[in-house]
């Protein structure tokens, strides 16, 4: 006898999906994901737009990842002008990254996942079950938010990033306004770390992960001109379509190409497998759980993200002390001639690697547009790894089965509304 | 008096109007106890909507029909409909090309896939539904949100400014950018309400939040014609949050 148990839409997670398991008795035959998202067609809503409307409508993609998709569209836009900023710049443009991965990983640990640990309907009933890890998580997360609205003007949609240049500069008293914000910020970061490190259960593996990410000698973590797999490959982020390309199957399904004989997984763990450079005291957090993270499955990318979160308040402590330090001046935006070309960037996204890639022509007007986004990515190991589960669980009654897969979604840290391109996917 | 019970909901849009909810960390757990939360996906683990729902917040423009089938079981279980952001009054980013066929922007993105894709043009909620009240911006004002469920909390709604963006610049004597820098500055047209954030770090009003009533559109094109930028430009920029301009409306 067939059956259809239907999960929708899924919650506590950012967009809409939903999963159907088709079962034939008690075997699980199939599990289909549906990201049902509204597609909003950005790569041909910036067809026929100036180069300086670019970053300003792309953003908007999604609220949870708004700044680094601006900050990817301007080093793409930057890349295919031939523009090189300056050194104040680039270090504005990695702090407010850290902001968004702090706000990103804050809200998604303690608002949407915290809920499945303390048995919790949900953010409503967290403020009675765990007041104190609430108010934790939101303070960690207003920090991240104070990093975005400080260097971008604002906190959702930021608006002082511009190719080639940034609006006003952060003053004096916003940056110590911010170290002291950070310094607070700390041992809550700490503290996250160790409760979802003991959170964290090991389970039967649902096999290592094909990790993939961003990789560049530039100093910054979450920025570099490679993608990187685990087997030590590297691809120039130019050639990013060797790695995450499309190609067709014989049945006539889009295909996605595999990393190390499994779909692409991007994301913290992805990141902490593929020795991204740390700060001291994340470095310390991984040493100490690196037998929890090594080679793990994607149930152990919340732990891996809490690592993070001492990484980017280390890291923006270290910026703030050099801005303060320098005491850049005012700098006058570098101008430059639009001119006819193509270029892409890759950035370490809070849930992993993020694309953009333009052509423009000679009066800076885009032509082509090509967003690839790691939710995009993630969902061909998603899919896999839902239906390993779900046959591993066979027999199990709904709201079992229910919880687990719903919590290896979260694992992912999906973000539906992101996944603009998950047809060719 | 009885907790209001409120919903919260997304259709068509990037989730910043619900992120701007879940952004007041400082009030963000005396709000879950002061409200009853019937519906809201992102924040919940129920997926179910029970109702009767006193106030329902709506992001996003209407684009599919399980977009529009979400908005109308909103409407019959709620007594308020909210309008929750600009995709949700105006249309949003995703309208901007509203004046093409939605069948050939998908195709650019999805190639031959376009073909099976249930959607249609974003359209604002009140072409479906009676709408309430509205919070504009892209993304809303953490303040106007506040102030909104204070007021919903006293059984009452708050007014928001019916002015122009430029009447808090100037408030906050900002550098001009329109007129003494000559860029494409649209706060002449566009609602107040955000105390000018951009223009104050010398960025230009991009329009987030929407047409100011009585907006003088024609006087606007005329300037930014007579300062160089092209129609189309123009144009362009005036529809990236709402794609149904008069332009030749002049009060």
């Amino acid at each position: 006898m067939t059956s259809v148990i239907e999960i929708s839409p899924l919650t506590r997670v950012e967009g809409h999906g939903r999963i159907t398991v088709f079962c034939a008795g008690k075997r699980v035959e199939r599990v289909a994901l549906s990201l049902y998202e509204s597609p909003r067609l950005f790569e041909a809503l910036l067809r026929g737009k100036g180069y300086p409307e670019v970053p300003e409508i792309v953003c908007r993609i999604c609220s949870l990842c708004s700044t680094v998709h601006r900050v990817c569209s301007i080093m793409a836009i930057e890349e295919a002008m031939g523009v090189r900023v300056s050194e104040q710049v680039r270090l504005h443009r990695e702090l407010i990254l850290y902001g968004g991965h702090l706000q990103s990983h804050a809200l998604h640990l303690y608002c949407l996942v915290l809920p499945d640990h303390v048995d919790a309907t949900g953010l409503a009933g967290l403020a009675g079950k765990a007041p104190e890890e609430l108010k934790r998580g939101l303070r960690l997360k207003a920090a991240g938010n104070l990093i975005q609205e400080t260097v971008g003007g604002r906190t959702i949609h930021p608006v002082t990033l511009i190719p080639g240049s940034m609006g006003k500069p952060v003053p004096r008293e916003g940056l110590l306004k911010l170290r002291e914000a950070l310094q607070a910020a700390l041992p809550d970061a700490r503290a996250t770390y160790e409760l979802f490190r003991d959170f964290y259960r090991s389970e039967e593996s649902l096999g290592t992960p094909g990790y993939l990410r961003v990789r560049g000698d530039g100093g910054a973590p979450l920025i570099g001109d490679t993608l990187a797999t685990g087997d030590g490959e590297t691809v120039p982020v130019a050639s990013y379509r060797d790695v995450l390309r499309e190609r067709l199957s014989e049945d006539g399904n889009a295909k996605q190409t595999l990393v190390n004989g499994r779909p692409p997984t991007v994301g913290a763990l992805a990141r902490l497998n593929l020795g991204m450079p740390l700060s001291p005291r994340a470095g310390e957090a991984f040493t100490e759980s690196r037998a929890l993270v090594t080679g793990a499955d994607i149930r152990a990318n919340n732990l891996a993200q809490a690592v993070e979160l001492l990484l980017a308040v280390e890291r923006s402590l270290e910026i703030v002390a050099t801005l303060l330090d320098a005491g850049f001046a005012r700098e006058e935006p570098v101008r430059f001639a639009p001119r006819k070309g193509e270029g892409s960037a890759a950035v370490e996204a809070p849930r992993g690697v993020l694309v953009h890639s333009y052509a423009f022509d000679g009066r800076g007007i885009c032509t082509a547009a090509d967003v690839i986004t790691p939710t995009a990515i993630n969902q061909a190991a998603l899919e896999a790894d839902l239906l390993a589960l779900a046959r591993r669980m066979e027999g199990a009654d709904v709201p079992e089965l229910t919880g687990a897969l719903e919590r290896l979604v979260r694992a992912y840290d999906p973000c539906i509304s992101c996944a603009v391109h998950l047809v060719r996917m | 008096m009885k907790k209001p019970t409120i919903a919260i909901a997304g259709l068509t849009a990037c989730s910043g109007c619900q992120l701007t909810l879940l952004n007041c960390e400082d009030e963000l757990s005396e709000i879950t106890q002061r409200f009853l939360v019937d519906y809201f996906p992102l924040g919940l683990t129920e997926r179910c909507m029970t109702g009767p729902i006193d106030v329902a917040f709506v992001e996003g423009a209407v684009s599919t029909p399980d977009d529009l089938e979400t908005v109308l079981k909103l409407r019959s279980y709620s007594r308020l409909l909210v309008a929750f952001g600009t995709c949700a009054l105006w249309g949003g980013v995703a309208a901007m090309k509203n004046h093409e066929a939605r069948r050939e922007l998908a195709a650019t993105v999805y190639g031959a896939a376009a073909d099976g894709m249930k959607t249609f043009n974003p359209q604002p909620l009140h072409r479906f539904v009676k709408v309430d009240f509205a919070i504009t911006g892209c993304p809303p004002e953490k303040g106007e949100l506040l102030v909104t469920l204070a007021a919903l909390l006293r059984g009452t709604l708050p007014e928001f400014p019916s002015y122009p963006v430029c009447a808090q610049c100037r408030g906050r004597e900002n550098l001009c950018l329109l007129i003494e820098r000559g860029e494409l500055c649209l706060g002449p047209l566009i609602q107040a309400g955000c105390h000018a954030r951009c223009p104050a770090v010398g960025i230009v009003c991009e329009g987030c939040r929407g047409p100011v009533a009585e907006a003088n559109v024609a006087a606007e094109v005329r300037l930014l014609l007579d300062k160089g930028f092209s129609r189309e430009e123009i144009v362009s920029r005036m529809q990236r949050f709402y794609p149904e301009w008069d332009y030749d409306q002049r009060d």
